[in-house]
């Protein structure tokens, strides 16, 4: 269930991680109906960093949730890691085994765990995932060192900065390898200093280790980085 | 990795302050167990302590203890005359409060034939029974005396030649033991101004009644107020000899009511110690409650200041046992060091203890089965709410 990373990206449709199609959600009945996502269709390849932007309430956080496989769609399609998760109804997948093993997030509070370290805070999303004990701390140990920040591991979040603390919550988005990586304002509690290392890091993330990452952002600083933009309008999505 | 451990050791001092809490808590409950159960037995403790097989008390009352009986004291003569009676003893009980150890202190004096009769003191932790008929007392330690000391009841010292351990009243009020004459000394001798009024009040109604003021004070001496008078009979009952026949021989015929120690008992249980029973077995009650509620509303704050945590780890996908264990874990550890806490603590005060504390083995752990379940229970809510907090929760700032 990984992205195959034998292939580098270039955009093509054979090479998508994630594909939603006809996406649509409306929340209530009748009169009161509020339509928060509107066919929208798109597609995101291994590789790849998308940003997607928009005004509060335009449908960002409903897109999340809907191919986080949190929130359950209208209609549309959704198929991740050539597995189709969603067609008109959830096609019974296990959501959180399958969230684990194909998605990382990494959030605009960072999130991490307070009373762990920042080894263990990586190390606890490899446990969750089977990975043992040592093994995980040792993996945990690596990607901090991937992450420059091996000589903090036993840092708790509240002793790290907020780019620390950024880059720990990228790395336990990363702990299980997964093919996908979803960011929900990553850079919008660092300055721009700090903001741009983590979209560097995030696009070094993408290209090396082919992951593709979707940010939802408000930070317009930082859209250079990434390879596709969207915008989001009234649960419309255009591409920039 | 085990986040629940893991929690508590980042928060070491937090979880400590909160054990402490709770195991003081949990110990007021294991202290009013010890009360409660303190309470029945300090009632009938003289009772069982009593070697005696009747008690014989002034005609239809409840006495000695629930309430005053007074009877002649030569009535134990007469009743150890009655068939069946092995051996028939008097027998004094009243309650002082007098200075003793250096303090005003309440106490219940009883007086007893000190050469071989019945209900004096049982086993002495140290010191020797009573063997003077006079100036000699034996004394328990809660009344804070040492043996050599000395005790002033009315107008004598009394030197304490023995001491017990655990002799009280029903009211947990230490027991000091004279012998028969010197209980009633201390009871009825009055200080010389009273006398002397009481004398003058005699003389004046002789007088009012005719007599001259010389036969009048031939007369006094007879009119003095008796001290010859006793609480109870002690019965020990020949072997063979049906205690109820015994019984009601000496009622019908001596006019005397007549208990056995299991009725003595009964009446204790269901007169004085009813009401106080009945209200600390209801604040028993109560303290559960309420500290079973107090450790819910904890556990459930415990889940409630994760509950980010928690949409994370659901987020990431985490399995509802991970969950599950983090939250339960916690409130087995909290219940578990807090009653430890509570249950050592208890365990080394209680003997500083006012009233007396009988902490059962059975009814502690039962209490500490109340408090794990309910624990366990509570940690139920909080499980709830966290296996019902949306992963969604972690999106956002």
């Amino acid at each position: 269930m990984r992205c195959v990373r034998r292939r580098r990206w270039r955009s093509g449709a054979d090479m998508a991680i994630l594909q939603v199609e006809g996406l649509s959600k409306i929340f209530g009945h009748g009169e009161t109906a509020v339509t928060a996502l509107r066919n929208v269709s798109f597609s995101v390849e291994c590789g790849e960093l998308m940003a997607l932007l928009g005004p509060s309430g335009s449908g960002k956080s409903t897109l999340l949730l809907c191919i986080s496989l949190i929130l359950e769609p209208t209609t549309g399609r959704i198929v991740m890691n050539e597995q189709t998760v969603y067609d008109n109804a959830w096609m019974g997948v296990d959501e959180r085994r399958f969230r684990r093993e194909n998605i990382g997030f990494i959030f605009q509070g960072h999130n991490l765990i307070p009373f762990l370290s920042a080894r263990d805070n990586i190390a606890v999303a490899l446990e969750i995932n089977g990975v043992s004990g040592r093994a995980a701390r040792q993996r945990a140990g690596e990607l901090l060192d991937f992450l420059e920040l091996g000589h903090r591991a036993k840092a708790l979040p509240a002793n790290l900065s907020g780019g620390e603390q950024q880059r720990v919550a990228i790395g336990r988005a990363l702990a299980n390898s997964p093919p996908l990586i979803f960011a929900d304002e990553p850079t919008a509690s660092l300055d721009t200093g700090r903001g741009t290392k983590v979209m560097e890091l995030l696009k070094r993330i993408a290209r090396e280790r082919q992951t593709a990452v979707i940010a939802v952002t408000h930070d317009v600083r930082m859209i250079e980085g990434f390879d596709t933009v969207w915008h989001m309008e009234d649960g419309q999505m255009v591409k920039e | 990795m085990d986040l629940a451990i893991k929690d508590v050791q980042r928060h070491v001092g937090k979880f400590v302050a909160t054990i402490l809490g709770v195991g003081l808590l949990m110990a007021i409950v294991l202290i009013m167990n010890g009360i409660f159960q303190g309470n029945t037995s300090d009632g009938v403790w003289l009772i069982d302590n009593t070697a005696t097989d009747l008690w014989v008390v002034e005609y239809r009352r409840g006495g000695p203890f629930n309430e005053q009986s007074r009877i002649p004291e030569d009535a134990w003569k007469s009743v150890a005359a009655t068939p069946g009676v092995a051996q028939a003893s008097p027998f004094i009980i009243y309650a002082v409060q007098r200075e003793a150890a250096g303090r005003g202190q309440q106490f219940t004096i009883i007086g007893y034939d000190v050469f071989g009769g019945l209900g004096g003191p049982g086993p002495l932790v140290a010191g020797r029974s009573i063997n003077w008929a006079h100036y000699e007392t034996v004394v328990d330690m809660k009344l804070g005396l040492k043996l050599g000391d000395s005790i002033q009841l009315g107008v004598h010292d009394y030197s304490v030649v023995g001491l017990t351990k655990g002799a009280v009243d029903s009211g947990g009020n230490p027991l000091l033991y004279l012998s028969l004459p010197d209980a009633q000394e201390v009871l009825y001798q009055q200080d010389n101004r009273a006398h002397e009024a009481t004398l003058a009040a005699d003389r004046k109604r002789l007088e009012g009644a005719g007599y001259t003021p010389a036969q009048a004070a031939k007369l006094l001496p007879l009119l003095s107020g008796g001290s010859g008078t006793i609480s109870a009979v002690l019965v020990r009952l020949a072997h063979g000899a049906d205690a109820r026949k015994v019984g009601r021989h000496i009622e019908d015929w001596l006019y005397f009511n007549v208990y056995t120690t299991q009725q003595e008992r009964d009446l204790m249980l269901a007169g004085k110690l009813k009401k106080m029973t009945a209200i600390l077995g209801l604040f028993r009650v109560l303290l559960v409650i309420v500290s079973l509620v107090i450790i819910a509303l904890l556990i459930y704050v415990l889940t409630v200041e994760k509950i980010k945590t928690i949409a994370t780890l659901k987020l990431m996908g985490a399995a509802n046992w991970v969950i599950v264990r983090l939250i339960l874990e916690q409130s087995v550890v909290l219940t578990l060091a807090s009653f430890a806490f509570a249950w050592a603590l208890v365990n080394l005060t209680h003997d500083r203890f006012p009233r007396t504390l009988v902490l059962l083995p059975n009814e502690t752990l039962i209490t500490f089965g109340v408090f794990f379940v309910g624990g366990m229970l509570a940690s139920l809510v909080g499980i709830i709410h966290a296996l019902r907090t949306p992963p969604s929760l972690a999106l956002g700032g």
